[in-house]
């Protein structure tokens, strides 16, 4: 049967059983069923439970009487007013209803105003146990299927040329072949391919995505495992790695989409902290810091004093690159009167660092950011000492004001090649397409490079070298949920100005969009990267009333 | 009703079920806080509260859609299809065979709502709506993205809607049939039921063949004000003043309501005598406020000779078919599923 689309239209019968994600550690025996969502508002896109629907109904009343009182605070709630979670009418409806300062209660008006319309009974969901009403909405995010759909997002440009349409068939071809063990067709398929290539324009629309595909696929058959060695690379491969890096920074804005949505969130976490300590997961040239530093330094009351530790791999050619990219911004913090401190973790892999290495101090408030690493993670079998509930364990441990997370929105990591080959496809060429719009040489064309390597490292390598296990949002928010993180919003706020950043792009084809409290930048309708922001559940005190916390970080991981 | 301070909500809340109810108030006071009173629209607010879905070429429910972006204008197509029986083939999108070479199958090429302002072909009402007729139907269901109103007012959406219907005319994956044509029908609600009638003008002036309109409470408007107008002002989620906002921001800087876009048979309207005009299947909801400048529609098409069939859904409110929860929606559906599948063409 066809799985739900959305994370929640789930019936209480169907839930497997355990309780809902993020409730884990606290709910220490209390059971909370889970609560039914209205199936039919969820697939117009809302979440409201059915128990809540005619309390939805009466704030939704009272809100509009509010605003007919009030017409001229109607313009004041659609600018000034910041917005999250539109799928929440309950919360939406109060949110408003607050800033016009109004009480969000219900008013004790007659709840027989609406009349039970039973229409067709079997569309609207059973009579719900009248419990406690939470409103926690992480509670609602009952366990996921375990069988996740791939969704195939197609944005289907140039695929209807002919020729285009031919090398798709026989790329997916090609792949089953190469799913089945059939190389000796693979093999053959590649070089007709490669064949096919030279009378299709390769600089650009399918020709250009067949080509790096065919040249993926031509490594898988034809190269060695050994290649793809553990580091996805070999000797010398950071500082070129840096290289790509940046050029598809300058190229495209998924990256700059990244740490301005990012910085939003964490400037707003920070808001009333005077120590504040920013972890980067990845601080390659550092290309995040220097905004979120001029912002701090233009704050209300004063910069705070800032630390950031910059994770990054050791330098292959012994320079501490780490340090200077730390001296720079030290630099730049003190032109604008920020007192800074920087501290450098040299890690080939997130799983090497160790709390302690940090030097979290519990008088900072901690900001952790990773832009595209979490996934770096995914490679071993899940358990309770894989690297990714280690590495989740240890960052709850140092207990953030907030976690930002962005992520590829994609389903690379699927065991099965040929779901992995037509994901990536569909993905990549959304990508390349949307790259197409760039005017700059020669970011454009190494940025190229980039992906391309990406692409090879989903399709060509296997196990702790397969390094890019991109993982869609319904995922990542199950992941963290039960890891003990619950999902910090983004508003309007850091919608528009994402939307206007994107305005810098001449490409019309960019787009943001709202999803559940996160936000997406895709190309057209396929969201392409997602961004998050998260905060730690506090942790019950241990059955001696100590606080989990210390403990945890005084363990040697 | 207007210059009241009290809002009457008695008379909606009776006639609609509660998560409907929830649903269309929610669309209303949301748009409340868009539209602004010196006609400029808060377009940033709007797209992060609308509801966007993304396509899915795996099926789900017998139906599977992907996106086509037309290079040329930059505008995205959503097509929805039936599921092929053959699990194999799930996944992949057909671009070089045509639906059928043997049977029919009707191509609708669908004009979503929102008052030519706001929604989108991926807003989850419309991607749900859409995919629920293709079930229905059995039909393929082109939804177009037309370029929307403040920013980009008449005639747009007409020019929009007039450059899917060739390209969906010119596509050989969705032909079908032993003579191998693209069997279209145009269809739209609200502003879509208007931007639908003025494409079908047009292919009928062009002699472009459009097999039937369906239009679902389409947007009309006149200069004067109807009786239901006056009567159901404010009374089932519309007001005579969020229409007017609407024509204005769509309308040329200066136009009134008599312009032959809103009033296609009023005073500045062109004949459709003689024309090869498709079929129509008009649906009106009876507390609608627009119904007279429907029903006038009808007339309209009746007086020049066109073939028009109209029904007249007594209770139903605007958006009555979002959610399948009440009688109307399935009058609907099969009215439609009798409307491009019948013997006769």
């Amino acid at each position: 049967m066809a799985p739900p689309r959305y994370d929640s239209a789930i019936s209480a019968a169907s839930c497997s059983g355990s309780s809902s994600s993020s409730s884990s550690s606290c709910a220490a025996g209390k059971l909370t069923p889970p609560q039914e969502i209205d199936g039919l508002l969820a697939d117009a896109g809302y979440k409201v439970r059915s128990s809540d629907l005619r309390q939805v109904a009466q704030r939704l009343e009272r809100l509009e009487t509010v605003m007919v009182n009030a017409p001229s605070e109607i313009s004041q709630l659609a600018t000034d007013a910041v917005h999250y979670n539109p799928s929440d009418i309950a919360s939406w409806v109060d949110s408003l209803l607050s800033e016009l300062s109004q009480p969000p209660l219900p008013l004790p008006s007659d709840l027989s105003d609406f009349s039970d319309l039973n229409y067709v009974d079997s569309l609207v969901g059973p009579a719900i146990n009248p419990t406690v009403v939470n409103n926690e909405w992480t509670d609602l995010h009952a366990p996921q299927q375990q069988q996740t759909v791939p969704q195939l997002l197609t944005v289907v440009t140039a695929m209807e040329e002919d020729s285009g349409i031919r090398l798709v068939h026989m790329l997916m071809t090609c792949a089953e072949a190469v799913q089945r063990g059939d190389f000796p067709l693979a093999g053959s398929l590649i070089d007709e391919m490669q064949g096919l290539l030279t009378r299709v324009n390769t600089g650009c629309g399918i020709g250009k995505v067949a080509k790096h595909f065919i040249e993926a696929l031509r490594r898988r058959v034809f190269t060695p495992q050994g290649l793809c060695s553990a580091a996805g690379g070999g000797a010398g491969s950071t500082n070129e790695y840096e290289f790509l890096y940046h050029h598809f920074y300058e190229a495209c804005p998924y990256l700059k989409f990244a740490h301005f949505t990012a910085n939003q969130a964490i400037l707003e976490a920070f808001d009333g902290h005077d120590c504040v300590h920013v972890i980067d997961f990845n601080l390659m040239h550092g290309l995040q810091w220097p905004a979120l530093i001029q912002a701090l330094a233009l704050r209300p009351g004063g910069p705070p004093l800032l630390r950031l530790t910059g994770i990054g791999p050791p330098s292959s050619d012994g320079r501490d690159s780490l340090r200077e990219i730390g001296l720079r911004l030290n630099e730049l913090a003190r032109s604008v009167n920020v007192q800074f401190a920087f501290r450098g973790v040299a890690a080939s892999r997130l799983e090497d660092v160790k709390p302690w290495m940090l030097q979290v101090s519990p008088k900072e408030a901690v900001a952790v950011n990773s832009i595209m690493q979490l996934h770096r993670l995914l490679g071993a079998p899940p358990s309770r000492n894989s690297p990714i509930e280690v590495v989740l364990a240890w960052i709850r441990s140092l207990n953030p004001k907030i976690v930002t997370v962005v992520e590829q929105e994609a389903n690379h990591n699927q065991p099965e090649f040929l779901n992995r080959f037509t994901e990536s496809l569909y993905y990549y060429s959304t990508m390349f397409d949307s790259l197409e719009a760039c005017p700059l040489q020669p970011e454009k064309a190494v940025a190229e490079v980039y992906i391309q390597k990406e692409i090879c490292n989903i399709l060509c390598c296997e196990g702790a070298a397969r390094l890019e296990r991109h993982e869609p949002l319904a995922k990542w928010r199950t992941r963290l949920g039960e890891a003990g993180f619950r999902p910090l919003h983004l508003g309007s706020n850091a919608f528009k100005q994402a939307s206007m950043l994107l305005t810098l792009f001449s490409a019309a084809g960019y787009c943001v969009e709202e999803n559940e409290g996160c936000l997406t930048l895709g190309w057209h309708s396929r969201p392409l990267i997602a961004a998050s922001a998260w905060e730690a559940l506090p942790l019950p005190p241990l059955p001696d009333g100590s606080d989990p916390i210390r403990i945890i970080n005084q363990n040697v991981l | 009703m207007a210059g009241s301070n009290e809002v009457n909500h008695n008379e909606s809340k009776r006639v609609v079920p509660l998560n409907t109810w929830i649903l269309i108030s929610n669309f209303k006071l949301a748009y409340n806080l868009l539209r602004r009173p010196d006609g400029t629209f808060n377009r940033d607010l709007a797209e992060f509260l609308d509801r966007k879905v993304p396509a899915n070429t795996i099926p789900v429910d017998g139906v599977f859609s992907f996106d086509v972006v037309d290079r040329a204008t930059s505008l995205l197509n959503r097509i929805y299809q039936p599921a092929p029986e053959n699990e194999a083939q799930w996944g992949m999108v057909e671009l070089e065979k045509p639906l059928s070479t043997t049977e029919i199958v009707p191509v609708i090429i669908f004009f979503h709502g929102g008052s030519f302002t706001h929604s989108t072909a991926n807003s989850a009402i419309y991607d749900t709506f859409c995919r629920r007729l293709v079930s229905n139907c059995k039909a393929v269901v082109v939804s177009v993205n037309y370029r929307r109103s403040p920013e980009y007012r008449f005639p747009c959406a007409y020019d929009d809607g007039w450059t899917a219907l060739k390209w969906v005319k010119s596509r050989p994956w969705l032909q079908s049939g032993k003579d191998s044509k693209v069997y279209v029908y145009l269809a739209g609600d609200s502003s879509g039921g208007n931007i639908a009638h003025h494409v079908a003008a047009r292919a009928a002036e062009s002699d472009i063949e459009v097999l039937g309109n369906i239009l679902l409470h389409p947007m009309f408007a006149g200069q004067k004000r109807t009786e239901s107008e006056k009567r159901l002002d404010g009374k089932y989620f519309v007001t005579i003043q969020d229409r007017d906002w609407y024509w204005r921001a769509y309308l040329p800087e200066g136009a009134d309501r008599d312009h032959p876009a809103c009033n296609p048979f009023g005073p500045n309207g062109k004949s459709l005598k003689g024309l090869d005009f498709p079929k129509s299947l008009v649906v009106v909801a009876g507390l609608d406020l627009v119904q007279d400048w429907q029903l006038a529609y009808v007339e309209g098409l009746q007086n020049a000779g066109h073939d028009v069939k109209l029904l007249y859904l007594k209770q139903a409110t605007i958006g009555f078919y979002f959610l399948p929860n009440n009688d109307h929606f399935y009058c609907l559906m099969e009215e439609i599923n009798n409307f491009v599948n019948s013997n006769c063409l």
